[in-house]
């Protein structure tokens, strides 16, 4: 499982461009969303941890379609299934690869993106705390609607409709615990819940994809 | 040799998401515990000050008849729950639905001998609806299953 | 992999809405739907002719003989229409995901077709749910939508039933498509729920407290009361005759592509 994990991150890693375009579309979102709403920081400021969830969000939409694609069309996950592990490692696997590629680095690009949304310091101490809380729901969730759309040809629609519902809650409690810190108030409780989405997720979605990939590969 | 391993990988796995499932139990309900409360009651406030020092929350209660005073651009005037009363002082403009009488939520913290709101929300639940239709609406909530 | 403790669902209970559920003996694509076509055949008629009964009376009562609400005037009567299909909107989703955790436990074909059916007129529903919420909504509150927890619940089911529709239309192979649709159904389920308290938070937590309380139970009046649950009834018996008819519909065209498949493949 570690090595199937291993492989996954080290093939996106070395053609680079799922990480980066991610990180590149949030940059994309964070530019036009002010070019919109308009310059002033009281009208960003509120909105921002709506802006930097939101983006995250669509960003990880992005790569999810490969997370299966490439190795579907190969045959390799023919192979995988057929082999020794069972599919829902191999579910879990793909996940957490998605995760650390796509999920890390918005991770990571997503506090300097936030100054140029004036967030505000109290939410932006959180801000990281939250994404690195709530984001490996999205991973999952995707990851599974990768795996029951995985045949279909140009199903990124299908699945973006498939996974932005699925995700309302993560994005709920996300954006929450940043407001609440920008009030003041403890951010404790929708941060639980955010942690509870993420550890359900991760302990039902990889059964359901592991079906759904066996069902996809008869 | 694969299908023993197969077998050990999925109990692995079985074992991790049920670790996974405990937690996420464990996580929401300390969440739950805590997430019930939107606002605290005068009550609450008076009887155990200690626990509301040097934070923000919400204040919830209905504004006192005859308390509301101005003076200047600073608001004053009393929340209560019918036990007890808290002082509000608030600068800045109330929302349009806010009266005497009517409730309302308070975000803020203790001061000295008063709540400082920052913002004040009214409560208009009934407000912009007739009682009939309000009726015939809970009704209909009865028909309604739990989603 | 099937989460085996749902599997009380199955059994007697399955056809909560559908009419009676022929036998599971054989797992065999004819034999089941054969008996589901002679039993659902014979009882669709009736299923009918009571759909027509109840909801003309229901709505026949309901839209002329009550009184007028004296604060509210006549667009109160769309609760006659509002409150049955919203109700059935969810108890759609309900039926299907009874019938598909039935379809990944025991393969029954005629269980996923039936909710497979059932998603189109369960989305119909919600759609009139809110259509009608909207027309009633204007005069009532004053605006044609508001992001009340209920009525944002009900858009994001909108959203799960087109998801839902929209996986079955793009998967050719009828097996694999009734595999990957009831595993969404399931885990759509599990979503929708979260979903939905997650908007009560998010309602309650940032805004106001909801405008409308519909929990506390006061009793609306009886010149409202009996042509409401006839309408109810009617919608009940509605669903059941529509998802009969094209649940008849699904296994036609099931038996249609074999024959044809035979044909091109003797």
């Amino acid at each position: 499982m570690f090595a199937l994990y291993c492989r996954d991150v080290r093939l996106a890693l070395r053609s680079g461009s799922a990480s980066a375009l991610s990180v590149a579309f949030l940059l994309t979102v964070v530019v036009t969303v002010p070019l919109g709403v308009g310059p002033e920081p009281q009208s960003l400021s509120p909105i921002a941890p709506a802006i930097i969830w939101i983006g995250v969000l669509l960003a990880s939409l992005l790569s999810l379609e490969r997370i299966f694609f490439q190795d579907h069309e190969d045959g390799i996950l023919d192979a995988l299934i057929a082999g020794p592990l069972p599919p829902e490692v191999i579910a879990a696997a793909k996940a957490g690869a998605h995760w650390t590629t796509t999920g890390l680095p918005l991770i990571l690009a997503a506090p300097v993106l936030a100054w140029f949304l004036h967030l505000s310091a109290e939410a932006w101490r959180w801000l990281v705390f939250s994404l690195v809380v709530g984001t490996p729901a999205v991973s999952f969730i995707g990851m599974f609607n990768a795996a029951l759309t995985l045949r279909i040809r140009r199903g990124g629609l299908l699945l973006s409709i498939l996974v932005l519902p699925m995700c309302i809650p993560t994005l709920v409690f996300g954006v929450d615990v940043l407001t609440r810190a920008e009030l003041g108030q403890s951010p404790v409780v929708p941060l639980m819940f955010l942690a509870g989405l993420s550890f359900l997720s991760a302990a039902t979605l990889p059964f359901a994809a592991g079906y759904a990939l066996r069902a996809n590969l008869d | 040799m694969p299908p023993g391993l197969r077998k050990r990988r999925r109990k692995q796995m079985i074992v991790l998401a049920i670790l996974c499932l405990a937690s996420a139990t464990v996580v929401i309900g300390y969440g739950a515990r805590e997430g019930i409360e939107f606002y605290r009651s005068p009550t609450q406030i008076t009887q155990n000050p200690e626990l509301s020092r040097d934070e923000t929350f919400r204040l919830g209660g209905l504004v006192e008849s005859g308390s509301l005073e101005f003076d200047g651009p600073v608001v004053r005037f009393s929340v209560t729950d019918g036990a007890h009363t808290v002082m509000v002082e608030y600068e800045g403009i109330l929302p349009d639905l806010f009266r005497e009488g009517q409730g309302v939520v308070a975000l803020g913290s203790l001061g000295p001998g008063s709540f400082v709101a920052t913002q004040i929300l009214a409560k208009h639940d009934e407000n912009y609806m007739p009682k009939e239709v309000m009726d015939i609406l809970k009704a209909e909530g009865v028909y309604r299953p739990p989603e | 992999m099937t989460n085996p403790e749902k599997s009380a669902i199955d059994g007697e209970s399955s056809g909560q809405n559908r009419a009676p559920d022929p036998r599971r003996r054989s797992l065999w694509e004819f034999a089941n739907p054969s008996r589901f076509m002679t039993v659902s055949g014979r009882l669709l008629p009736f299923a009918t002719a009571l759909t027509f009964c109840a909801l003309t009376v229901g709505l026949g009562w309901g839209f002329i003989l009550t009184p007028d609400d004296y604060q509210h005037g006549a667009t109160v009567k769309i609760l006659f229409v509002h409150v049955p299909a919203a109700l059935m909107a969810v108890n759609a989703w309900m039926m299907m995901l009874a019938t598909s955790i039935i379809w990944l436990i025991r393969r029954h074909h005629v269980s996923v077709l039936a909710a497979k059916a059932a998603a189109p007129v369960g989305l119909t529903l919600t759609l009139i749910a809110i259509t009608t919420g909207a027309i009633w909504g204007k005069p009532a509150w004053g605006t044609w939508w508001a992001w009340d927890p209920r009525l944002t619940s009900f858009l994001i089911l909108t959203l799960f039933y087109v998801g839902y529709i929209g996986l079955w239309s793009v998967v050719e192979e009828p097996e694999r498509a009734a595999d990957l649709s009831s595993i969404l159904c399931l885990v759509g389920s599990v979503f929708a729920l979260l979903s939905r308290y997650a908007v009560v938070f998010w309602s309650q937590g940032l805004h106001q407290g909801s405008s409308l309380s519909l929990d506390s139970q006061t009793h609306i009046d009886n010149a409202f009361y009996f042509p409401l649950v006839t309408c109810i009834a009617g919608f009940v018996l509605l669903f059941v005759t529509l998802v009969l008819v094209r649940t008849r519909h699904e296994i036609r065209m099931r038996q249609l592509r074999i024959l044809r498949s035979r044909r091109l493949h003797p």
